[in-house]
């Protein structure tokens, strides 16, 4: 995601003119830089290092190297946690941006009745906190009273308990849907609005049909929106905390404290008081969502070679 | 500004173009996406009883909106109120600071050639992918030695640095400020301030309120940092309140019962949001426009 | 009740703790002189409590000693309210002077040393106000680390109607008894008898403690006990057992709102629950008034009868306060202060720890509507007479909680086999201890 259309003002030689741009180019960015500093590389040094020791309620604290990050690589709530996003991300992530895709295309083609209503509609959830959103559907997968299963019922099947350990995830990834479908579609049309029209204003006069032209120019035209929103789901998903934090209230057996990496970090640090473990889970998270992202990226970068 | 962001299409003519099967699909989908808002809207009008007995998407023997109402506000003395103003302050403040950051440095890094902008510019974007319980923990410890946990500040800093924000106006800045129109102004002998302030302000106004709505939009939500960081009640804002005022209901022993005042909270809360949404959703688009059309 | 050695051993340790404790307080502590001094002095202090209602009784305080300020916080509640502490703690800055605490916390924090000993500042001249299970909660050897505001014994709540529809006219008085009454109301009325939850490790224990069972010890250092597969634990949980598999009683979980569904809608006849249950239940129930009664809990020995506890909480003074001796002063004002105490009683319905208040005609004689008339306040203070003393809890009794949740209570809550997650609990308990470096015996 580095940009590749820098158009820089610069001179070559060390010029009073060049010294006074980089001058005002620090400027500029020190104030950012200086947050970013005290606010993400900071910590995450404390956190680095933080994660070397060990603290035991009795006996204190010890350096213990690299001990913890092995811990976490064998410990089952740890690796479960992983394995729970990963089905998340391989399942949600496709489905979610698919729809969102679906509804920018659709939208954009000006084949639709209401599309202005539509894609409002479809991005107010958005404006719905993550906190709002869980319990509303808690209430909605409510095994006796949510208006799901009472449907169904009414149907005259068996309702599926939402909430149970086999389709909790599942429910989760409903909400995570739910709510960011509109967002992901809004940076995707965005991005179609911007196609300049000459693109496929030829392949129209040819003939060629809205799902064809929808097919082999536009979504080629907007891989990058595209890549964007995938690699953020990506972050998303493996950070997922405060759906599983609220539903446990209502499903504790189902979800306890490991459900997602984050919430196990979370429950280590300020629960548990190991701050040290807490540590090495997180960073271990990190690396995580790095390797995946990185992988997303070379993938894209092989294939949009390859077309 | 450039084409490539504000190129509308000729006007195409939509007649005999409507397909009645991707309307159908759409509003299906439509349907999915606004039913849980029916759902919430009426069942704020209900009470306890009536919430768990009677049809979700149907009112309840009693009209209960207003007394929901009156118990939200006056819970503990009316503390709802200050939950919303704390998530005004807290939302509005971050947005600006983090837009006002995110501008300078994005300008700088599209603008100027400078020695260490590339590392700098790729470690901002890599921050992107650290987990927010990788930095809590830190944070929240250094905050504690600087006496800042629990005040508004411990929101507020953490959240002014918007890397996403920095990338966003770097590719906006790049596209939307003309190099021929800075060159012209350094020709007149402007300094390169005063050509940030007068010319690349100007026009990178709609990317900027992007970044604000984004920001805005992620304080606003946000649920982790404020749990951390702030422990007395009247610091909340309405998303660790309100999560508070769930868990009342299922802290066990001494627990109350306010799962409609809770309902009624959450109808309440996102009402702002959603209505800022609705009017500002052309900004969205425009700011997002150039963010996604580069790689 | 039952008089083995141990009781009698901690009955002679409490005695000598009292000794101790008054010399300590006339040696060690502050002298009267300072006592007034510190009383007198303006002095803000921060207490965090989320006992509903708390501010009568610090207003109460306030009026008694003016100059004193208290800055009360709710930071949340139960889970929440000690992750802010102990946040605070390790943060070394912004914890509150006092705190409320409810009794299975107390060691953790005593084994980090964060309460502060209330011995020396006279706590030891108001032991004899409380019941004594509710002050063994609170002491450890010498030190007196909190003193009890309220306390949950455990009953019996069930619906009267739905029982005697199944021609159950009288409370079970054993868990045969009950087992029969579950029989009956589940052939009558299809109701389950309760629910047994998977995700409240606390009503569990309280369930063992009435068992006369002691799963955990802790020498107040280095060492901890934990036999939750001794005969007393097994025994509840082979109880339980069976009507799980022959489906007399459901396994949702607890406080969730299908569960409070089931309340309010009779699918439970009934909810074995605290002290605190009764007044709980009104608000949640309102439809079913007058349909309940209260009962003791049933019994394995009817002729000796045990109750266990389930809650009720402390009040603590943290050992970094600035001002120890108003911090003291108001966590035992509020919890021993005739007209504060009787309020929460009356007032806030939190069971209380005192005799006084116990015996207070103003309390027992109260007679209930939502339970047909009852005096549910005489039936739970005659409970609480039975309560055993000699239960402890370990020093981390977050993880016991969260541990619970993972392996027995998942087992409840999928019908599984109850004595291979009992098991799977103690193991887990003690390899966690082992790798904190406990002392396991």
């Amino acid at each position: 995601m580095t940009t590749t259309s820098d158009r820089t003002v610069s001179r070559r030689g060390p010029s009073p003119q060049r010294r006074k741009l980089i001058i005002t180019a620090y400027i500029l960015i020190t104030p950012f830089i200086l947050v970013f500093i005290g606010m993400v590389i900071a910590p995450l040094l404390y956190a680095g290092f933080l994660s070397l020791f060990q603290t035991r309620l009795i006996g204190g604290e010890q350096f213990v190297g690299l001990a913890n990050f092995g811990e976490a690589l064998t410990d089952p709530l740890f690796l479960g946690g992983v394995a729970r996003m990963s089905a998340f991300l391989l399942i949600q992530v496709p489905i979610m941006l698919g729809l969102s895709l679906f509804f920018a295309l659709a939208i954009d083609s000006g084949r639709l009745r209401g599309g202005r209503f539509a894609r409002l509609a479809i991005f107010v959830p958005f404006a719905v906190p993550g906190v709002v959103a869980t319990m509303m559907w808690g209430y909605l997968y409510g095994d006796d009273f949510g208006p799901i299963a009472q449907g169904v019922r009414s149907l005259g099947l068996p309702a599926p308990d939402l909430l149970s350990s086999e389709l909790m995830l599942f429910s989760m990834m409903n909400i995570v849907t739910w709510s960011f479908v509109g967002y992901n579609m809004i940076i995707m049309y965005a991005a179609l609005r911007a196609i300049p029209t000459e693109l496929y204003e030829a392949a129209e006069l040819d003939g060629a049909g809205a799902v064809r032209i929808g097919w082999s120019i536009k979504i080629p035209a907007i891989r990058p929106a595209i890549m964007l929103t995938l690699i953020f789901s990506v972050i998303g998903s493996f950070q997922l905390f405060t759906e599983p934090r609220l539903l446990a209230t209502i499903a504790p057996n189902v979800i306890g404290t490991a459900y997602s990496p984050n919430l196990y970090a979370y429950t280590l640090a300020f629960t548990f008081q190991d701050v040290n473990y807490a540590a090495a889970v997180a960073f271990l998270l990190g690396f995580v969502i790095m390797i995946i992202s990185y992988v997303v990226q070379l993938s894209n970068a092989r294939s949009g070679g390859r077309s | 500004m450039t084409s490539t962001i504000t190129a509308r299409r000729k006007q195409r003519d939509p007649r005999d173009r409507r397909s009645g099967l991707l309307t159908g699909l759409v509003w299906l989908g439509v349907a999915y996406f606004l039913l849980p808002l029916l759902w919430l809207t009426i069942a704020s009008t209900k009470d306890n009883t009536d919430l768990f007995s009677t049809f979700g998407f149907f009112f309840g023997d009693e009209f209960n909106f207003f007394a929901n109402l009156e118990s939200l506000f006056a819970f503990r003395d009316g503390v709802f109120w200050r939950w919303t103003g704390n998530t005004i302050l807290y939302a509005g403040v971050s947005a600006v600071g983090a837009t006002a950051l995110a501008t300078a440095a994005g300008y700088a890094f599209a603008k100027f050639e400078f020695p260490g902008r590339r590392f700098i510019f790729s470690a901002v974007l890599g921050s992107i992918m650290i987990p927010a319980t990788a930095l809590a923990l830190p944070t929240y410890l250094v905050f504690a030695n600087l006496g800042l946990v629990n005040t508004p500040w411990a929101i507020i800093i953490p959240s002014i640095v918007s890397p996403f924000g920095v990338y966003l106006m770097r590719v906006y800045a790049a596209d939307s400020v003309p190099d021929s129109l800075i060159e012209a102004a350094r020709i007149d002998g402007a300094s390169e301030l005063r050509i940030f302030v007068s010319i690349g302000l100007r026009l990178m106004g709609p990317g900027m309120v992007t970044v604000f709505l984004f920001s805005l939009v992620g304080v606003w939500n946000n649920y982790f940092l404020p749990l951390i960081m702030l422990s007395s009640s009247d610091l909340y804002p309405l998303t660790v309140g309100l999560a508070q005022l769930q868990a009342l209901s299922t802290g066990g022993g001494g627990s109350t019962a306010v799962f409609s005042t809770v309902i009624a909270g959450s109808f309440v809360s996102i009402l702002p949001l959603v209505v800022a949404f609705l009017y500002l959703q052309r900004y969205w688009q425009s700011g997002l426009a150039a963010g996604s059309t580069k790689e | 009740m039952r008089q083995n050695t141990a009781m009698k051993l901690g009955a002679i340790a409490a005695v000598t703790a009292v000794a101790l404790a008054g010399c300590s307080a006339a040696e060690d502590g502050p002298s009267t002189s300072d006592f007034d001094t510190a009383m007198s002095t303006p002095t803000e202090i921060t207490m965090w409590a989320w006992a509903p209602g708390i501010e009568a009784q610090v207003a109460l305080f306030e009026e008694a000693y003016p100059e004193i300020d208290v800055v009360l916080e709710n930071v949340g509640q139960g889970g929440e309210h000690y992750t802010k502490v102990r946040t605070a703690l390790e943060a070394g800055t912004g914890a509150p002077d006092v705190a409320q605490f409810e009794y299975q916390y107390i060691p953790s924090f005593v084994l980090t040393e964060n309460l502060l000993d209330l011995a020396p500042y006279g706590a030891g001249d108001v032991e004899d106000q409380f019941t004594p299970w509710t002050w063994a909660q609170v002491t450890n050897g010498d030190a007196i680390y909190a003193i009890p505001q309220d306390a949950g014994p455990m009953g019996n709540l069930y619906r009267e109607d739905i029982l005697s529809s199944a021609g159950i006219t009288e409370a079970p008085v054993t868990w045969e008894d009950y087992t029969a009454a579950a029989e009956a109301v589940k052939a009558d009325s299809g109701s389950y008898i309760s629910s047994f939850s998977g995700n409240d490790a606390g009503s569990f224990l309280g369930l063992l403690w009435a068992a006369g069972a002691t799963p955990f010890t802790y020498d107040g250092d280095q060492t901890v006990s934990v036999s939750l597969t001794d005969p007393e634990s097994q025994k509840v949980v082979d109880y339980w057992q069976d009507l799980i598999d022959r489906d007399l009683v459901a396994v949702d979980p607890s406080f969730t709102d299908g569960w409070y569904q089931g309340l309010a809608n009779g699918a439970y006849a009934g909810w074995l629950t605290a002290a605190w249950g009764p007044a709980f239940l009104q608000g949640t129930a309102a439809d079913t008034s007058g349909l309940w009664r209260a009962a003791p809990l049933p019994q394995f020995d009817a002729a000796d009868p045990i109750a266990g506890n389930w809650g009720g909480s402390t009040l603590g003074a943290l050992s970094s306060t600035e001002h120890p001796i108003v911090a003291a002063e108001l966590a035992k004002f509020i919890n021993t202060d005739s007209a504060a105490t009787l309020a929460f009683a009356t007032e806030q319905s939190l069971f209380p720890t005192r005799t006084e208040v116990l015996t207070a005609s103003e309390f027992v004689d109260q007679e209930s509507e939502f339970y047909g008339g009852q005096r549910v306040n005489e039936i739970f203070a005659e409970i609480s007479t039975t309560v055993d003393t000699d239960f402890q809890w370990l020093p981390f009794q977050d993880q016991v909680a969260s541990s619970f949740v993972d392996t027995l209570g998942k087992e409840i809550s999928e019908r599984g086999d109850l004595s291979a997650g009992l098991a799977a609990w103690q193991d887990a308990i003690v390899t966690y201890a082992t790798d904190q470096g406990f002392t396991v015996e």
